[in-house]
């Protein structure tokens, strides 16, 4: 993959303290490629789940790790990646269910993070490594999206 | 940012006012004061989210969580004022239709 101008790939310690400056560095970029706010506003939160993951569940809570995100642009899509070096996600953690609207009987906290990447990006692909690590990989098809 | 939460007691009902980002680093803090204003609450608990820039899955899960407590407890839950991001959210989490929502406070 050819890097572009404004590319950028970023290690960020696993702290959830420091995902509002994630989040405030993907905003920036986003805003950059003139995307309209409310689209920002998904891709951000897609992005933070992400992130949020990685810190939450591939290391368990530690603060001391590294989490790596990408931000890569091609002329027809938006690539963003996000990878640990924490526990392999296990795959019925990262399949697709598309969101309905609960009734009472099924509502219940948590599991929604993953599902709202689906619901934001065109393309969502997990690739757990076989004994350590994650690779998330999302693309915002930008034709489609009239960015 | 940091997350500010005030909480203001009436005989009728305990209002939550959050403001700031909820985010896995914030959202302890609004899941602790949710859980705790619900059993001992007179009446309604009403959250008010208008003052959140930013809300997250785990901000969400802790409404939900709020929710089920209050209904554990025979008491309305009602969401005030949802500022845009959050009603986003909601949306886009399909659960826009499962609270209440209030629009004013």
């Amino acid at each position: 993959m050819r890097t572009q101008e404004k590319d950028l790939r970023l290690t960020v310690r696993s702290d959830p303290y420091l995902l509002a400056s994630i989040r405030s560095l993907v905003r920036g970029w986003l805003e950059s490629w003139n995307v309209s706010s409310e689209a920002v506003h998904q891709v951000v939160l897609a992005i933070d789940e992400a992130c949020a993951n990685a810190i939450r569940h591939a290391y368990e809570g530690r603060k001391d790790r590294c989490v790596e995100l990408t931000m890569h642009a091609e002329p027809e899509y938006f690539e963003f990646q996000v990878s640990d070096q924490g526990v392999p996600c296990p795959s019925e953690c990262a399949e697709y269910r598309p969101l309905k609207i609960p009734d009472s009987e099924d509502l219940r906290p948590g599991g929604l993070g993953v599902q709202l990447m689906y619901e934001v990006f065109d393309e969502v692909q997990f690739c757990p490594g076989p004994t350590i690590g994650n690779c998330v990989t999302m693309k915002l098809m930008r034709r489609k999206r009239g960015i | 940012m940091a997350l500010n939460i005030e909480r203001k007691v009436s005989s009728d009902e305990t209002v939550i006012s959050v403001a700031g980002d909820v985010d896995l680093y914030t959202s302890p803090e609004l899941r602790k004061a949710v859980l705790e204003a619900v059993p001992g609450a007179a009446g309604r608990v009403a959250v008010d989210l208008s003052g959140v820039n930013y809300i997250d899955s785990s901000g969400i899960a802790t409404l939900v969580e709020g929710l089920r407590s209050a209904h554990k407890h025979d008491k309305a839950f009602v969401l005030v004022t949802p500022s845009p991001p959050v009603m986003q959210v909601l949306e886009l989490s399909k659960l826009d239709n499962v609270f209440e929502v209030r629009t004013t406070s």
